[in-house]
């Protein structure tokens, strides 16, 4: 018995079928986690080595390049870049997207050990570290305290960050710019000269005062002791009272020779918070959590913990990546909901029937709850690729009902039961629904099978698709004349239909369009050649356009969010840095009341936290991070204040280079968007200068802004050129030396203070204002083994020094990139100003400059799509030219898809749109619904012809009979998109070019497919039918 | 005792069941899927993409007093709407077993 008849004949079991999908889906829905894009494992393992005490230059030499050189050999490997700084080597292996990293990880690892042996003795095992974009934080907060503030790092520790920890799914907190509590002992030099000590001294005095020891039990009567000498300080000021030496008799104490501060720690970085002293707070989740679960957890907690905190600290948010997110989504499945009722509305207005209207919108919810499962099986998220995937198979998963919906009510009409006819008309038409979905298939299936970045996007989007579309068939052959058979029956048409009628009001309309499509389609079958003579030019004019249109990697969107990284020159102190500061401030807060919060960043975190690994750190860095309002209630765009900042930044002399970035979501997807220019080259001076000619070039050329330049300026250093005879004559080295005067300037750290369960470093050293000048250096006192106080002046020379503060590679080659951000341009044209700026400078021959960064990804996804949408066209071709047993046929109905692509042109040109990855991916979604408009057409047309009707006859019987079913078809995918290009929320720039294309694309298309295809068939297919019954008569001649 | 033979087009199935079940004829032979097409007005039933409709008949044999009553309520049926297809034809049966 065949699936529809049993369908019909047991509905319970069909109801029941159905019902337990729906259920299954509901239940995927609920499970499944949100998030903005699709999980992205981006291939890149990280290589770190330090090396204390090396330069830039000797990393490279004996770090990097070794490593570059063994790691070059691991499979899959796509590029490897490196940066060489002082002490540290870090290599960016970046692998082919879709490789296993897990794999890779320990090929990696092999080739570590393989080689560790070979390195300089003292090299720290190098770390590999894999990149994960869950890595991004994914809440920050602004944390604000007036008293409270020094003990803030304690509190939040206690209070927020423990109790966050806790939460599910929260893979860690942490905090930048916490004031630390450091106990600081400074000396005077001269003072520890009189009495005859040093810092070792004092810290090994330190060290063993403060202490508590074990000393064993004693057994005293029937009971036994544990005995414990307890030296440790109960206060940091009993430190003052330590007795370090002994002066001709008499103790010296520490505050004899010392000061003793119990305080935060130096400044080497600040955080401010609108102008107050603060902190920043940052939430990481762990890998596959719900960012949009795990955010909202987070918000609520906190609010229950701000409770337990002292009035005057204030915690605010600064940026919550999911309010992002769940704007886009929520904009999105707004979208969803208005596609479904322009769906149901044509529908309707075609019909006119509300039951039929029905039982086709019921394949609309159970097609598209399947994905839901799809997406819950393969560990997949609701993004906004599947979301968009959802909207664009709304249209389509209709059309299969249609159909046999069609036919059920013609034979119904005709006077049979509605049960049989139900059963009788699937079976007429269920193949010729497989068919055409197969077609659908065949355009969306390949997307399955892209590689690379735009794979990632492009898989989920062909899966939900194919899914939908199937389930809609499946749906359509099964429940359709289930209902049919139920819920329709016999209409008297009406004698007098009532005033606001469909029979009255539409009916004739839809009547009238098709006398004016067959007047139309008579009068271009009588100029063929000269209709189709028209299309070709139009066809090429419009690639004409072409020329005007720009072309992007991805949109960029207005997430309301804002971040500055500004660059003083290099060497400037913190303090310095900070008055900058505190003048961006005044600016911002002045000139841009679209900022709601703003927490700036000045200098480094010596500490070296993990963050600082993702943003360039340095006494000279200042880093903003603002909130700006709800898109809809401001009147400038992200874009517009970013451009105003960046003119404003501009004239502020002592801002070195400045860059103001407008995107913090869609982390790792291709994120920057900036054309690179790479130039490689060995010496320094060459590449140097190569650059600076091409940076300075491309300051003039139109809509490139935020160059940055990846070598940073020589750093000034001060660099102690040790005399080692005179060393030697003193019965120092250089290990000695170098030991003693680190005590004695950075501090030497011998014991903890201990308070509450929490530790604070001691530390001892000089006090500040003996070590601020090239002279206070050249008094530092060293000691010799024989205890003799030498001056470094006598043994060094202190110099000062220009040096790279760091290296790059890229393919194992020095490497400087300059990076262009586009304004007011697309990329692919600023890439090819770019492309003539290079070409103008004079480019020595050891130099090699080419152009990549995000340019380089969208030629990649545009080679990708290419291959794409040729794979597709040859399967729609096989489908096609099997289905109808012909080679003529389908190139008939793909005589179309080139005025799809007129209508794309057309469309991004009228509404300035970009081409884009989105919007290429429009272009090859419409080659699927364009040709299955030319099938139907052409089906029908060889149906009619083969009940022998004459050609032109077939063809106009054809088009005025598919005419409705096209439009119809055609209007629901149209209306399903209208939203999409319309949308004007958060997040709708990066879909809209997809909506923009498709409209545009199928517009054009189906008016120009329902005359060319009849024309191109009048053409074509012309001789074929005939010689068929030629063939027929001449084989049986004799019989006559 | 006359044959009746009905080919009827597939969708009119259980109204030529309801038919022979109210008359009370019992016996009958019946065949599915039967291609067909029609000498004057009948749209071919040949089950293909072009023609995809396909008739069922039945062969029944009965008094000779029911073929009158059976070919009434078949041309009513048939009146319904005669473009669905039903034709019935009666002939002598000479000899039985």
């Amino acid at each position: 018995m065949s699936i529809y008849k049993s369908a019909v004949n047991k509905p319970i079991t069909t109801l029941m079928v159905f019902t337990a999908v729906v259920v299954m889906g509901l239940y995927s829905y609920v499970n499944l986690p949100v998030d903005l894009y699709p999980e992205i494992d981006p291939p890149f393992i990280s290589v770190m080595t330090t090396y204390s005490g090396a330069s830039a230059a000797d990393i490279e030499t004996n770090i990097t390049k070794r490593l570059e050189d063994a790691l070059n050999s691991v499979d899959k490997l796509k590029e490897v870049t490196s940066t060489s700084s002082d002490n540290l080597s870090v290599i960016t292996l970046e692998f082919q997207w879709g490789a296993n990293l897990d794999e890779a990880t320990n090929d990696v690892r092999d080739v570590i050990d393989r080689i560790y042996d070979y390195m300089p003795e003292d090299v720290d095992r190098p770390t590999i570290f894999k990149f994960n974009t869950t890595m991004m934080p994914i809440v920050f907060y602004a944390i604000t305290a007036k008293e409270s503030y020094p003990g803030l790092e304690k509190l939040l520790d206690e209070k927020i960050i423990n109790p966050l920890n806790r939460i599910d799914g929260v893979g860690s907190v942490s905090m930048i710019g916490a004031p630390h509590r450091v106990v600081y002992v400074e000396a005077d030099p001269r003072r520890l000269d009189a009495y005859n000590l040093t810092i070792e001294q004092i810290g090994s005095m330190i060290a063993a005062e403060n202490l508590n020891m074990p000393s064993g039990n004693v057994k005293m009567g029937y009971m036994d002791y544990s005995l414990r000498v307890q030296g440790e300080l109960a206060e940091s000021r009993q430190l003052e009272d330590l007795v370090v030496g002994n002066f001709n008799g008499t103790p010296v104490y520490l505050r004899d020779v010392a000061e003793v501060r119990d305080s935060l720690k130096d400044l080497s970085l600040e955080e401010r918070i609108n102008g107050q002293t603060g902190l920043r707070l940052f939430v990481m989740k762990q890998s596959g959590a719900n960012t949009m679960k795990v955010a909202r957890e987070v918000n609520k907690n906190l609010e229950l913990l701000k409770k337990d905190l002292p009035p005057d600290v204030e915690i605010s948010l600064i940026m919550d990546t999911s309010t992002f997110i769940r704007g886009a989504i929520q904009n999105l499945s707004e979208t969803l909901m208005w596609a479904f009722i322009f769906v149901v509305l044509v529908i309707l207005l075609f019909l006119g029937r509300w039951r039929a209207t029905l039982i086709i919108v019921l394949t609309i919810p159970i097609s598209l709850i399947v994905s839901f499962i799809y997406l819950f099986i393969s560990g997949h998220s609701i993004n906004v690729i599947s979301l968009t995937s959802l909207s664009i198979a709304i249209g389509m998963v209709v059309d299969d009902a249609i159909v046999v919906l069609e036919n059920i009510t013609r034979h119904i009409e005709r006077g049979s039961s509605p049960r049989e006819a139900a059963i009788y008309a699937t079976n007429e038409v269920w193949l010729a629904v497989i068919i055409t979905t197969l077609v659908v298939v065949a355009v969306f299936f390949p997307l399955t099978l892209v590689g690379g970045l735009t794979g990632i996007m492009f898989n989920q989007l062909g899966w939900i698709v194919t899914i939908t579309i199937v389930t809609s068939t499946l749906a359509a052959i099964t429940i359709t004349p289930m209902l049919s058979a139920r819920l329709l029956k016999l209409r008297p048409t009406k004698e007098k239909p009532g005033r606001i009628s469909h029979s009255r009001l539409i009916l004739p309309l839809l009547d009238k369009l098709d006398d004016f499509y067959v007047a139309s389609l008579r009068f271009a079958l009588k100029r063929k050649r000269l209709i189709l003579l028209l299309a070709l030019a139009l066809f090429i004019s419009s690639f004409g356009l072409m020329r005007y249109i720009g072309t992007d990697f991805l949109p960029e969107s207005d997430e309301s969010s804002m971040s500055v990284a500004i660059e003083l020159q290099t060497g400037t102190r913190v303090e310095e840095t900070i008055k900058t500061t505190r003048k961006l401030e005044r600016l911002l807060q002045e000139r841009y009341p679209e900022i709601e919060i703003m927490a700036s960043s000045s200098g480094a975190d010596d500490e070296g936290s993990m963050f600082s690994l993702f943003r360039g750190t340095g006494s000279n860095i200042i880093n903003f991070m603002m909130r700006l309002q709800h898109v809809e209630e401001r009147q400038r765009s992200v874009w517009e204040i970013a451009d105003d900042l960046r003119a404003q930044l501009a004239t502020y002399p002592e801002i070195v280079t400045a860059t103001v970035s407008t995107s913090t979501g869609g982390m790792g997807m291709g994120g920057s968007n900036t054309v690179d220019i790479e130039v490689y080259g060995y010496d320094f001076d060459q590449t140097n200068r190569v650059a600076e000619q091409i940076r300075k070039k491309l300051a003039d050329v139109k809509g490139a802004t935020d160059i940055t330049v990846s070598r940073k300026n020589d750093k000034p250093e001060l660099q102690v050129v040790l005399d080692k005879e005179k060393m030697a004559l003193h019965g120092l080295n250089s290990a000695t030396v170098s030991t003693m005067l680190r005590n004695r300037i950075s501090g030497l750290i011998t014991s903890q203070f201990k308070e509450e369960g929490d530790e604070y470093d001691i530390r001892i050293r000089l006090e500040e204002s003996y070590r601020n000048s090239i002279s206070d250096l050249e008094e530092i006192t060293v000691v010799n083994p024989m205890g003799k106080k030498i001056k470094l002046r006598e043994i060094a020379r202190v110099e000062e020094y220009w040096g790279p503060p760091s290296i790059q590679h890229k393919r194992k080659e020095r490497v400087v990139t300059i990076a262009v951000r586009p304004q007011a341009t697309s990329l692919g044209e600023l890439a090819a100003n770019v492309q003539a700026v290079v070409d103008e400078v004079d480019i020595p021959q050891e130099v090699l400059v080419q152009i990549g960064g995000a340019y380089e990804d969208q030629q990649e996804s545009f080679m990708d799509l290419g291959l794409l949408m040729l794979l597709s066209l040859i399967l729609v071709f096989i489908v096609m030219a099997s289905q109808f047993e012909s080679f003529t046929m389908p190139f008939i109905i793909m005589f179309s898809i080139p005025f799809a692509f007129t209508g794309v042109i057309l469309a991004l040109f009228l509404t300035g749109t970009t081409l884009s990855i989105i919007a290429g991916l429009g272009a090859v979604l419409l080659i699927g619904i364009v040709v299955k408009n030319g099938i139907v057409l052409v089906d029908f047309t060889n149906l009619i012809r083969d009940r022998g009707l004459k050609l032109n006859e077939a063809i106009i019987a054809a088009g005025r009979s598919r005419l409705r079913p096209v439009l119809m078809t055609a209007l629901t995918t149209i209306l399903g998109m209208l939203p999409l290009a319309l949308s004007q929320g958060e997040g709708a720039e990066i879909w809209r070019p997809m909506g923009i294309t498709v409209i545009g694309g199928l517009v054009f298309s189906t008016i120009v497919t329902m005359i060319i295809v009849p024309v191109m068939y009048g053409l074509l297919a012309r001789t074929g039918e005939r010689d068929k019954v030629m063939k027929l008569r001449r084989k049986f001649s004799h019989l006559d | 005792m006359k044959a009746v033979m009905i080919i009827f087009n597939q969708a009119h199935t259980e109204r030529v069941d309801y038919i022979l079940d109210s008359l009370q004829i019992k016996g009958y032979s019946s065949w599915e899927e039967v291609k067909g097409r029609g000498s004057a007005t009948g749209e071919p039933r040949m089950g293909t993409h072009t023609w995809p409709e396909m008739n069922s008949s039945v062969l029944s044999v009965i008094e000779d007093t029911l073929v009158t009553p059976l070919l009434e309520k078949l041309s009513r049926l048939d009146q319904v709407n005669s473009e669905i297809g039903l034709r019935a034809f009666v002939w002598n049966v000479e000899q039985s077993i």
